[in-house]
């Protein structure tokens, strides 16, 4: 990369990590996530609106298509901003359905769900982990994450060799609240009244999949990092046997070790995002992402479970704060593909991969 | 419905047949409509268990018999926390049963022994552990609460915290400042009291599972009358730490970790990963684990039987099991997927969330991992401070 390039994609991540701030409370309170906890939708609608005006629905779609044509590596310096905040508004499945009407050449439904007007979400997940969308006509649709919320769903539907994708206006889920005090919702497949989108969308949307897992990671690493801020801040206040606890040195290593595991992750997902926006694509490309996602899995549940465990009792109770990190990744780890899925999935896509 | 056996004979029954005996009364009795619950039950929903064990003379396994306890061996008491852990039996209000009685047992003076421990047997009182406050925790022996001494009672003022099921408890034991001179851990004493006296209140506390399962406690010019001093006044930390060694066998007991193993093996069948290579892996690990651990407990429960003192390598056995519990639940998250998050328990009573967050505390509370290997470094290995 040239010196100006460098500095054009320095220059632009900084503006995207900045109109975060947009959604996000400046004392970096939680106050508004606590309030949204177990209602019903969920989400607050005038974000998802804010989300849309500052196109990021449509981040990564191409201006033709009514986006702003930003690359891997802005989405998922989006996604780690949100991430920090825990904020509930749900991009990363919004994003996904955009890709998927942006596919199709779809013009009824993608303008109001770009402008955060309309929540679109795809019903494409037929078992408790997987990051595939086989699309069988009688399988029931599960975890769609923030159901409720949906004024459109999006059924992917298996049609000889192609992946058809139908519309479906309303929401007819059932509901299962999540640890997050978000939701997920589950349906089944009907096809009366849809409306058929596009004949095939299976290249969209193994694309779009690999990007939300890739999102999803950049979330988690957000979240992890935000969450071991706090923790260091802890040791650094609270005093027992008369000394900082973050002067003992067996604490010491357990945040050393936490560090690592955050650096790692930052490494993993943003020279994914940056091989993306190359062109790395196919199996290269689920190498990459499956390689961040499982580092972001894994390592945002070993965060978020030691920061528990070094504020002690505090950190068991609702009303302390840093409990809501542990409780989204919960949520959040196994989204797009758990640990062990991406394991397995690296080893039948990268370079050599399939021998030892 | 099994035979009403003494309890010669039932101690008398082979290894097997004890077994039996036990499962066939457990199922036939088991009065609650929950089984294998992820949260610990309030009192109330948990009494008629309580009651059913009392009645039958089953509440305190390692007890001495002269005590109302069963007396049984070390194999026998653990074949009994494994037919429980099989049906899925709820944990009870235990804190009487494993902390406080073993201790007075030992410590406590003929008359308080005849007044406090058949009340505990029937059920009349439920204790909660007033040991912690908010500024002593890992660092307990900085306590404060404030015993001033009025000639035949004390008056207490000040707070404890993180106290579980306080707001089930009718009494409870607490560790408080009855001098200021010299050492912090000199100048404790480990005192008994009504939860109704006057001046004490409770305020429940909402934990990250959104249960009111731990509380704070209040204290606000609260009598003590002098007779309720367990042993020697100011030399209450020997005591308590005696009752932490109990503590920490009861907490080492192995049910949770084979409960949480049986639900794992459950988990993976309901996610079609019970055939999956790293799955069997892991879970031969586990169990073989966990046999490891049945065994380190029973040598525990054994060497309390015998009534040797429990010294600090019990930290060992407690960190051993909170830890496999963690993992085990850990191994649930990874293969549960979607379930993973979810708030209340999957169609089938499977519960991986709600298994995960009842693993977390228990590496905190009962002296933190942290705590127990300084302990360990500090007082079994002998290495420098
Ligand atoms: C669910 C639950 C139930 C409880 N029930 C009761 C109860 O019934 N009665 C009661 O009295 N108490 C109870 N407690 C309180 C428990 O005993 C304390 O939480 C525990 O002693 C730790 O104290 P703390 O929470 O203040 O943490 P802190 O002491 O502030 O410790 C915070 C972190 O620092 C670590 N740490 C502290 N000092 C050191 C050191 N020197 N070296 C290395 N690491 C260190 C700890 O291990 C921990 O990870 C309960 C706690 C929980 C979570």
């Amino acid at each position: 990369m040239s010196e100006t390039a460098f500095e054009d994609r320095v220059q632009s991540l900084r503006m995207i990590r900045d109109s975060a701030a947009a959604v996000m409370p400046a004392d970096g309170g939680l106050g508004r996530v606590r309030a949204l906890r177990f209602t019903l939708p969920g989400i607050d609608p005038a974000v998802w609106g804010s989300m849309g005006s500052m196109g990021w629905i449509g981040l990564r779609l191409p201006e033709e298509a009514g986006g702003i044509g930003l690359g891997m590596a802005e989405a998922c310096a989006l996604q780690e901003e949100l991430g920090r905040a825990l904020v509930p508004e749900p991009l990363v499945p919004g994003a996904l359905s955009a890709r998927l009407l942006a596919a199709a050449g779809d013009t009824a439904l993608l303008p109001s769900l770009l402008a955060g007007e309309n929540l679109v979400l795809t019903a494409w997940q037929q078992s408790a982990d997987s990051l595939e969308a086989p699309g069988d006509p009688e399988a029931p649709r599960l975890f769609i994450p923030m159901a409720a919320a949906a004024g459109t769903v999006l059924l992917p539907v298996r049609e000889g060799n192609g992946l058809a994708l139908y519309a479906v206006e309303g929401t007819r889920a059932t509901i299962l609240k999540t640890q997050d005090g978000g939701h997920v919702g589950s349906l089944a497949p009907s096809l009366a009244g849809a409306r058929r989108v596009a004949a095939d969308v299976s290249a969209a949307m193994d694309l779009a999949l690999d990007e939300a897992a890739l999102g999803t990671a950049a979330y988690l690493l957000g979240l992890m990092e935000r969450c071991f801020e706090m923790t260091l801040d802890y040791l650094r206040a609270r005093q027992q046997f008369g000394k900082a606890l973050g002067s003992f040195q067996a604490l010491q290593h357990r945040a050393a070790d936490l560090k690592i595991q955050i650096v790692l992750t930052r490494a993993s997902v943003e020279g994914a995002a940056a091989d993306l926006n190359a062109g790395a694509a196919g199996d290269a490309r689920r190498a990459l992402v499956s390689r961040a996602k499982a580092r972001a899995a894994e390592a945002a549940l070993r965060v978020t479970r030691e920061a528990v465990q070094l504020h002690g009792a505090i950190g068991y109770t609702d009303e302390y704060d840093i409990g809501l990190f542990l409780r989204k990744a919960m949520v959040t780890a196994n989204a797009f593909g758990s640990a062990a899925l991406h394991r397995a999935r690296y080893m039948r896509c990268a370079p050599g991969g399939q021998s030892v | 419905m099994s035979a009403d056996l003494p309890l010669d004979e039932l101690a008398a029954l082979d290894e097997e047949a004890f077994r039996l005996h036990v499962r066939e009364w457990i199922e036939g009795n088991y009065p609650l409509p929950v089984r294998h619950p992820t949260r610990r039950l309030h009192w109330h929903e948990n009494k008629p268990w309580y009651m059913a064990l009392s009645r039958k003379g089953w509440l305190a396994p390692g007890w001495p018999r002269d005590h109302g306890g069963m007396g049984l061996d070390a194999t026998r008491q653990l074949i009994m926390l494994e037919e429980m852990e099989r049906f899925g039996a709820a944990r009870v209000n235990d804190m009487g049963l494993v902390m406080l009685g073993p201790m007075l047992i030992r410590y406590a003076s003929e008359e308080q022994k005849r007044r406090f421990l058949p009340r505990i047997l029937s059920g009349e009182d439920i204790w909660c552990q007033g040991y912690s406050e908010p500024n002593a925790g890992s660092d307990l022996a900085a306590l404060r609460l404030d015993a001033a001494d009025h000639g035949d009672h004390w008056i207490l003022n000040g707070q404890k915290t993180w106290i579980t099921l306080a707001n089930d408890a009718n009494w409870i034991f607490v560790l408080a400042r009855t001098n200021k001179t010299g050492k912090k851990q000199e100048g404790i004493s480990f005192l008994l009291l009504p939860m109704d006296s006057p001046g004490v209140s409770v305020r429940p506390i909402v934990n990250l599972d959104l249960h009111d399962e731990f509380c704070e406690v209040f204290f606000d010019n609260v009598r003590v009358p002098k007779d309720m001093v367990v042993g020697d006044v100011d030399k209450g930390w020997g005591y308590a730490k005696a009752l932490l060694g109990f503590e920490r066998i009861a907490i080492g007991s192995p049910k949770l970790s084979s409960n949480g193993l049986a639900r794992l093996k459950q988990l993976a069948v309901s996610v079609g990963k019970d055939q999956d290579p790293a799955f069997l892996d892991s879970y031969a690990r586990f169990s073989m684990e966990l046999a490891d651990l049945k065994a380190l407990y029973e040598a525990y429960v054994e060497r309390l039987k015998r009534g040797e003192a429990i010294g600090p390598d019990v930290s060992i056995l407690k960190i051993v099991q909170t830890e496999l519990f963690q993992r085990i639940t850990d191994a649930m998250l990874e293969i549960a997927g979607g379930h993973a998050g979810l708030l209340e328990p999957m169609e089938d009573g499977l519960h991986p969330a709600g298994s995960f967050l009842l693993a977390r505390p228990s590496t905190i509370f009962g002296g933190s991992s942290e705590i127990l290997r300084n302990i360990l470094a500090r007082n079994v290995l002998d290495l420098p401070a």
